[in-house]
């Protein structure tokens, strides 16, 4: 089941209703449990064993852990957990790519390795999930937390379906605590709610969708029809559309655990208004930067190690980001890219940091906008290479983006709604941005608010594209 | 809690506990008085609404603005079915503004391939048939054909014609728009006892339909879409090309249908021709309508519209529509099955059916928009042909 279908409409209601109306912890949280069971087995009813089995192991690896009376035991039981959730996750996502480059290596050699005939059909959420259940054992381990005694209580903190399908990434130390009590839903957290699920909606529905579907979709597929100012707007309308469409479903799934009276983290700060590819990260997809952090960056050494040791570490750390989201090699050269755009940032930052004229002209509004129109040009530069249907085609994208190609602003083939589709992100984003660092948060009067989400549900049931598109990340 | 301090009138007596080690000296003391707690009266059902909606005031305006802006996209519903017609329901109450003497009923060979206009004033029996219809549903099948002329036919007309093709009578086929737009509760009660194989199909896109009806926003909501591409067209030109080609469509085939006879081909098939597509290569090989072909369920309707047409003393013609060499080539043996069904219906029931073959009426395919479809021309010629038989069985 996916949020902004028919199916999720009946669904959402009733288990709301359900939980609601249940007094005693355990009937709720079971209820919920079976209910993001049910969500998860909806899409795929085949993969069931895969997250129940992952839960199993990892609850019971965390008991071990914290029970265990030697230092070699609690290891061990580390070992199991991520081992058992790495392999299901290499299994089920990197097999195929393995394959696929064995037998090209194979044939190189003339060895007779056959193509692949097969398919492996991924189950939905896996990277979320496994990555949830590490960080579920690791902090066990390091003693940051104790270790969850209630079955129920851990399978519903891997499984809850708001996020289970696509995020945010959950740390135990964020939800479990919530957990305790059923939380009481506050007038609060219902009017939030119906902000963020409704915001989600437009920015998947009315925005993101509308944008691959007029114009995105169409350049990508075939590059070699347009010309080099359509394919300039489509490399921006496409970073819009990826942030409305990931965005969107975090909102979602952000409102929906409000309902249920549980805070999930954000997972997006308005990543285009960043001045930096380090502010960029720091913005984009946080659960997941923050998650590469702690469990691979520190522990491979952070920056604590020599220069060069730094900017392996940070390009390891990138590459992992990168095949994380898929298996191929354009996410691979993704995940190279962003990370030598770090280690050149560092580079950069270092040499300038504490030079009184550079200081001084950093600290500029007129840098500012240097900086940020570079930061957007190197993100959505980097965005051609997990849209484009072939190496060509990304090459023929990126050299009319990077301006080799005649520097256009307009062209006849891109639609009139396309820039005001990308005004609205903009003026939406400028206007997050504003609000965040003023530290302002809906202080909107209800009549007004009530009427803008009126509005809001008017356009989108009657301009949505009437066929729904299932959202980028449920892919990952 | 109301609490208030003051000062001390009197010491307190000793044998008050101390918190703090014996030693400390006591520099004041306060007197804490608690008021009782004020009785809590039992809160009406009013008064615990009234609290609720004022907590959550957000979320009830939301709903009561909702509410309100439903109901006046309801107020406009004309406009919005202007601009996007229910083509089922348009046909039935089109079909029953006036009673008819002449109905044709059928899927889209019968909205594509017949104009009634060509045929009005036929004689029948001695009497000419002027008022006549074209009740053409589109991806309809026999039960949905059946629900229209039910409720498009008040008054039971003279004579009715179902040009009938293999596909109407295809079990494979569910098509939710029946459900949507045909039938009421009383039709589903009937559907669930006859058909009771898809008793649970017909009852979920029954409940659907009435639930997505609820809603005017929700009912109308392509027609506000259409009327929104239509005044975004008005004020930037060029905007919406090829939501202004659909819009102009749909606006042109609800003033057809509000006002005509029940003929409104669609532009695409009306200057189609099958002849040229084949020749510059395009030739489809399969028309999904007839994937998985059975028959057996469909055909009980058929059954009820003859006994519908022997209670209203209608006469009751079906008609085997003619259809392009190529769509039998590929389905020879559903067209079989078809054929039999029909024969075995006309042998059974006191109805006449009528073998309109290609050559019979003169159709080529050169009159065919695709492999089922008939033009502008098709149409012409075969409504032509339609007024001869009539004409010839009437006499």
């Amino acid at each position: 089941m996916i949020f902004a279908s028919k199916a999720f409409y009946l669904f959402l209601p009733t288990v709301l209703v359900l939980y609601h109306l249940l007094r005693r912890r355990q009937h709720k949280y079971g209820v919920l449990l079976a209910a993001s069971w049910l969500f998860y087995a909806w899409l795929s009813p085949q993969y069931l064993w895969v997250i129940v089995l992952c839960t199993v192991i990892d609850y019971a690896a965390g008991l071990r852990i914290e029970r265990a009376g030697s230092e070699r035991t609690r290891k061990g039981w580390l070992g199991v957990s991520v081992a058992a959730n790495l392999g299901l996750l290499f299994a089920f996502k990197y097999t195929t790519f393995v394959y696929d480059n064995a037998v090209s290596l194979a044939q190189l050699f003339g060895a007779p390795l056959h193509d692949r005939t097969w398919e492996i059909l991924l189950p939905i959420g896996i990277s979320f999930h496994t990555f949830q259940g590490i960080s579920y054992t690791v902090d066990v381990y390091r003693r940051q937390i104790q270790a969850v005694r209630s079955f129920l209580d851990y399978a519903l903190f891997v499984s809850f379906f708001p996020q289970l399908a696509a995020g945010p990434i959950v740390r135990a130390v964020e939800f479990l605590p919530q957990m305790a009590t059923p939380p009481r839903v506050t007038a609060r957290q219902v009017a939030d709610g119906l902000h963020f699920f409704i915001i989600g909606l437009v920015k998947k529905l009315l925005l993101a969708d509308q944008l691959d579907q007029l114009f995105v979709g169409p350049v990508f597929a075939d590059p070699a029809a347009f010309d080099p100012a359509a394919h300039r707007w489509a490399c921006v309308a496409w970073a819009a559309q990826i942030y409305c469409d990931f965005s969107g479903y975090s909102d979602m799934a952000i409102g929906c655990a409000k309902w249920f009276g549980f805070e999930l983290p954000r997972n997006f700060l308005f990543p285009y208004l960043a001045t930096s590819i380090s502010d960029f990260w720091r913005r984009w997809h946080l659960s997941l930067s923050t998650w590469l952090r702690d469990y691979v960056y520190f522990p491979l050494g952070g920056s604590r190690g020599s220069a060069a040791r730094t900017y392996a570490n940070l390009i390891v750390v990138f590459i992992m980001c990168g095949l994380w989201h898929g298996a191929t090699w354009a996410w691979f050269v993704y995940g190279l890219y962003n990370g030598l755009l770090m280690s050149l940032h560092r580079i950069w930052d270092r040499a300038l940091t504490g030079i009184p004229v550079a200081d001084a002209i950093r600290s500029t509004r007129a840098w500012a906008l240097v900086a940020w129109a570079g930061t957007f040009l190197a993100v959505a530069a980097g965005l051609i290479l997990i849209r484009m249907p072939s190496w060509e085609a990304g090459g023929i994208m990126a050299h009319s983006l990077l301006g080799f190609d005649l520097l256009t602003g307009w062209s006849r083939m891109i639609p009139v709604w396309v820039p005001v589709l990308l005004v609205v992100i903009a003026a939406g984003h400028l206007v997050g941005g504003w609000r965040e660092r003023v530290g302002r948060t809906f202080d909107v009067p209800a009549p007004i608010r009530a009427a803008a989400y009126v509005v809001a549900v008017v356009l989108l049931v009657t301009l949505s594209p009437g066929i729904g598109k299932t959202f980028i990340y449920l892919a990952f | 809690m109301n609490t208030t301090t003051a000062p001390p009138k009197t010491a307190p007596p000793e044998t008050v506990p101390r918190f703090l080690p014996a030693d400390t000296p006591v520099l004041g003391r306060v007197t804490v008085v608690i008021a009782p707690q004020p009785v809590e009266l039992p809160v009406g059902l009013v008064r615990r609404l009234w609290r609720f909606a004022d907590r959550n005031r957000t979320v009830v305006l939301f709903a009561l603005f909702l509410v309100i802006a439903d109901v006046a996209v309801g107020w406009f519903s004309p406009v919005w079915a202007r601009h996007s017609p229910d083509d089922y329901a348009a046909r039935v109450a089109g079909c029953a503004r006036e009673p008819r003497d002449l109905v044709f009923v059928g899927g889209s060979p019968v909205s594509e391939g017949i104009d009634p206009d060509k045929i009005a004033g036929v004689s029948w029996a001695g009497k000419t048939l002027d008022s006549t219809y074209a009740l053409g549903l589109s991806g309809g099948t026999t039960s949905d054909f059946y629900h229209a002329v039910l409720h498009g036919c008040p008054t039971p007309p003279r004579i009715l014609v179902y040009g009938i093709t293999a596909s109407d009578l295809n079990d494979s086929r569910h098509e939710p728009h029946g459900p949507y737009s045909l039938m009421t509760w009383g039709d589903l009660g009937r559907w669930v006892r006859l058909r009771p194989e898809s008793a649970e199909w017909v009852t979920r896109h029954f409940a659907l339909s009435r639930v997505g009806q609820a809603s005017n926003l929700f009912r109308y909501r392509h027609g506000i879409r259409m009327w929104a591409t239509t005044s975004a067209e008005q004020q930037l030109p060029g905007s919406c090309p090829e939501a202004i080609r659909e819009a102009d469509e749909l606006r042109e085939r609800s003033a057809a249908l509000e006002n005509g006879n029940g003929y409104a081909p669609a532009r695409g098939y009306s200057v189609g021709r099958y002849d040229v597509a084949k020749a510059a290569g395009v030739q489809p090989t399969e028309l999904p309508y007839l994937r998985k072909f059975r028959t057996g369920s469909h055909l009980k309707y058929l059954h009820k519209l003859i006994d519908w047409c022997e209670a209203g003393g209608t006469k009751l013609l079906l008609i085997d529509m003619p259809v392009t060499a190529d769509l039998e080539a590929i389905y020879p043996s559903e067209f079989t099955e078809f054929r039999l069904r029909l024969a075995e219906v006309e042998q059974s029931r006191p109805i006449r059916v009528i073998r309109a073959t290609r050559e019979s009426v003169g159709l080529t395919d050169a009159h065919y928009a695709d492999l089922i479809h008939m033009n502008r021309d098709g149409a012409v010629i075969f409504s032509r042909w339609m007024r001869e038989t009539l004409a010839k069985m009437g006499r």
